[in-house]
């Protein structure tokens, strides 16, 4: 490693991840927006054209808000909780490929943090550990509705976990690699002759298990059970307030962030266009780094798709009881999960690896 | 570099996991013990392991920690209640420590003089499972049919005696 190397790896963090960032104040609008929508109403539309600077005036309203402990709070872990949130949902964008490479300075630079061996492990391990800013926030709170809250939350992540593994198993069987890169580098061109070369093709109904136990992973509706309003008043923030508040927010958007990423990633081919392959996209364009920026955008545009189906349903679906939502879990996901494995498996062995 | 974040992180596990025993609080020790996997999970990562170190945390911080935490947090002890007088309480923790220690001991100063050192090497997740799949197949599968019948056990253990009836609403 020499010093290019360093600064490389340092800028390339920094822009990755302030890039993630800006999925926060988006999906802040974009969720409100969408709300109002279906909710037939107009929606903030006060700051700015169509109140496009909401997000901007939220930020600051979270910032120079007051920013109070409660009494006989646990002050060290209260403190820490948002931050234990915040920082596997930024930790996890490391593995993630959003583009090939491109050219610069004369050299190869692949636009992912960091490739590892096993990125998509990485993802699913560090992003477990999200559930202890969740845990300990709602202990360190002193408040019953938190505790509820967040055990609430430990135990459907946990749940949850399960066919979220399984469903990656699958796709690690037909792949070969656990490698996020490898994956999508796999995933250029046509399938049967008339489909685009991407995993949904070879996995639909790991897909699925995956698609419905993201939801759950990231406490989203209509698994939002850590922080019904209805009966928990907040869930696990009840007690947090103005940028504490805001961390656990941002890191929730993060984590959906991750999660429509890794969903574009394993499912929908990454950053390749359906059909076309990168090589006769080069020749059109004529740059690597053309290329790249189509790459980066085709990106953008699989995730937005991803994040918009999430705000969509959100608003769309009633939340479930606690009971129904262990048995989606252990009742219909993880047999699922485990027949598309048994199912993967016999279909590889009678086309001789190949799906 | 390579050195400084191994002595840095080693110290680091040892820290938090003598905190896991000398913290007052049970939620505090739970907190050390997530840290001090983690940190054991970075030193497999320092020593090329990488596939083993995600399964440490994955496994053991990501979901065994949840709950050991999810019970303390659910029986909110605050003060542990002595079960015996002091000083018997003080004679079995020395004896038992002592003990723990002398077997380690012995253990570890017979088995150190014939370990031959091996360069460490990266094990990569397809040399495991081709290891797993051939050499280890039968002590592997055996393992699985025994956490199977663990799991059986348990819920055999913890089931409610006869079927509530269903509520409907």
């Amino acid at each position: 490693m020499e010093a290019f190397d360093y600064i490389l790896s340092i800028s390339k963090v920094v822009l990755i991840l302030v890039g993630v960032i800006q999925v926060v104040p988006i999906m802040i609008y974009v969720e409100r927006k969408v709300a109002a929508l279906i909710q037939d109403r107009p929606g903030p539309n006060r700051v700015g054209p169509l109140g496009l600077f909401q997000p901007i005036a939220d930020a600051v309203k979270f910032l120079f808000k007051e920013d109070p402990i409660p009494l006989n709070t646990n002050r060290f872990l209260y403190t820490l909780a948002p931050f234990l949130s915040l920082l596997p949902a930024c930790l996890v964008i490391a593995a993630l490929p959003i583009a090939d490479k491109a050219i610069l300075f004369g050299r190869e630079i692949y636009i992912q943090i960091t490739d590892l061996d096993v990125s998509l492990i990485y993802i699913l391990a560090i992003g477990s550990l999200g559930v202890y800013g969740i845990l300990f926030g709602g202990w360190a709170s002193n408040n019953k509705y938190s505790l509820i809250g967040s055990l609430r939350s430990a135990s459907q992540m946990v749940s949850y976990e399960l066919p979220l593994g399984l469903a990656v198993v699958g796709t690690v069987m037909v792949y070969g690699t656990f490698s996020l890169r490898e994956m999508v580098l796999q995933q250029e061109g046509t399938f049967l002759g008339f489909l685009p070369n991407w995993g949904i093709f070879y996995q639909p109904l790991g897909f699925l298990v995956f698609l419905v136990a993201s939801f759950a992973e990231t406490n989203r509706l209509p698994f939002d059970l850590p922080e019904t309003e209805a009966e928990l008043v907040a869930g696990f923030h009840t007690e947090y307030g103005s940028m504490k508040f805001a961390t656990f927010f941002m890191a929730e958007y993060m984590n959906l962030a991750t999660m429509a990423g890794l969903m574009t990633v394993m499912y929908f081919g990454g950053w390749h266009l359906p059909w076309v392959k990168d090589s006769q996209l080069l020749e059109w364009l004529g740059s690597q780094n053309l290329l790249c920026i189509v790459q980066i955008i085709t990106y953008i545009v699989k995730v937005a798709f991803f994040l918009f189906l999430y705000v969509l349903i959100r608003w769309t679906l009633p939340r479930f009881r606690f009971d129904q939502l262990m048995e989606l879990s252990w009742g219909s996901l993880i047999p699922l999960g485990l027949i598309n494995i048994l199912l993967s498996a016999v279909i590889m062995y009678f086309t001789g690896g190949k799906v | 570099m390579k050195e400084a974040a191994f002595a840095f992180f080693s110290l680091f596990t040892l820290l938090t996991a003598a905190g896991v025993v000398l913290s007052r609080g049970v939620v505090y020790s739970a907190f050390n013990l997530v840290l001090s996997l983690f940190g054991l999970a970075i030193l497999y990562l320092l020593w090329g392991a990488s596939f083993i170190s995600m399964i440490q945390i994955l496994i053991y911080a990501g979901a065994i920690v949840v709950l050991f935490v999810f019970v303390v947090m659910l029986l909110n002890l605050e003060k542990p209640q002595d079960i015996a007088p002091p000083w018997i309480r003080g004679i079995l923790t020395g004896v038992s420590v002592w003990g723990l220690c002398f077997i380690l001991l012995r253990v570890f100063s017979r088995s150190f003089g014939e370990m031959p050192s091996v360069e460490p090497q990266k094990a990569s997740v397809r040399m495991i499972s081709q290891l797993l799949f051939s050499q280890y197949l039968w002590p592997f599968e055996i393992l699985t049919v025994f956490l199977l019948a663990l799991i059986v056990g348990i819920y055999m253990l913890a089931r409610p005696e006869r079927e509530t009836p269903h509520e409907s609403p």
